[in-house]
């Protein structure tokens, strides 16, 4: 298993995270940023599941590993979350640019948390 | 349109992978702090121009390289682990990388409307 068929194994997870955030986004279309939200959390649980079965006895291939992190990385992110808090804020309120925010880290991070609690 | 998100993506993420070094322990961040900042950046150039570009270049540029750049999923991992030997720590990291994400998409903007001369609030 050369180290560039492994790199393109996790670009290939980073594309199909990437079009399967934009599909959801296409589909949860709303005045809120809401879809940015559920793939941030769905994405921060899958990764959280993903560190705990690394962690466990089940001897997971390198294959196997690179797909789930780039998918992970590639499904969630962290620009569209930054702009569209900047673009509550300019159209909104300041509340719920917070609101964002505060919800998004909460969420996300109780997500990864119980991910890993789970397959401990 | 999908094609181009994916290639965005897969682009993204290939350089997310290959700027992932560990950086030292005393500028006390994520390792994701300086994709996610910088991509927050470009996200933000990219939108001062988006009524100028064709919409593929916003599937491929926005949503697709600068979705896959940054990650959610790492950053409240690193939180996470951090959080496990210092809560306020953690606290703090999460704090600067919200602050310097925020502040680089407005710098973002700011100089692509100044690179590419548009009038307006936006």
């Amino acid at each position: 298993m050369t180290e560039a068929y492994l790199h393109a194994i996790f670009g290939l997870g980073g594309g199909l995270g990437a079009v399967l955030r934009h599909w959801i986004a296409l589909r949860l279309r709303h005045d809120l940023p809401i879809a940015t939200l559920f793939v941030n959390v769905l994405g921060s649980l899958l990764l959280g599941l993903w560190i705990g079965v690394l962690g466990g006895p089940v001897e997971m291939g390198e294959e196997a590993r690179r797909l789930v992190f780039g998918f992970c990385g590639g499904f969630t992110t962290f620009s569209s979350f930054a702009y569209q808090t900047l673009d509550l804020k300019r159209e909104r309120t300041l509340v719920l640019a917070a609101g964002n925010i505060a919800f998004s880290l909460a969420l996300c991070w109780g997500a990864v948390v119980l991910g890993m609690w789970l397959t401990q | 349109m999908f094609l181009a998100v994916f290639v965005g993506g897969a682009a993204g993420s290939l350089l997310r992978e290959g700027l992932s070094v560990p950086l030292p322990s005393i500028l006390a961040v994520t390792t994701t702090f300086g994709i996610n900042v910088l991509a927050c950046f470009v996200l933000g150039w990219l939108y001062s121009i988006r009524h100028r570009v064709h919409a593929h270049v916003l599937h491929l540029g926005a949503v697709g390289f600068c979705g896959g750049l940054s990650t959610f999923s790492s950053f409240v991992a690193d939180l996470a682990a951090i959080a496990s030997t210092s809560p306020w720590g953690a606290v703090y990291v999460a704090t600067s990388e919200i602050v310097f994400g925020l502040a680089a998409a407005l710098l973002g903007e700011a100089v692509g409307r100044r690179v590419h001369g548009v009038k307006g609030a936006r």
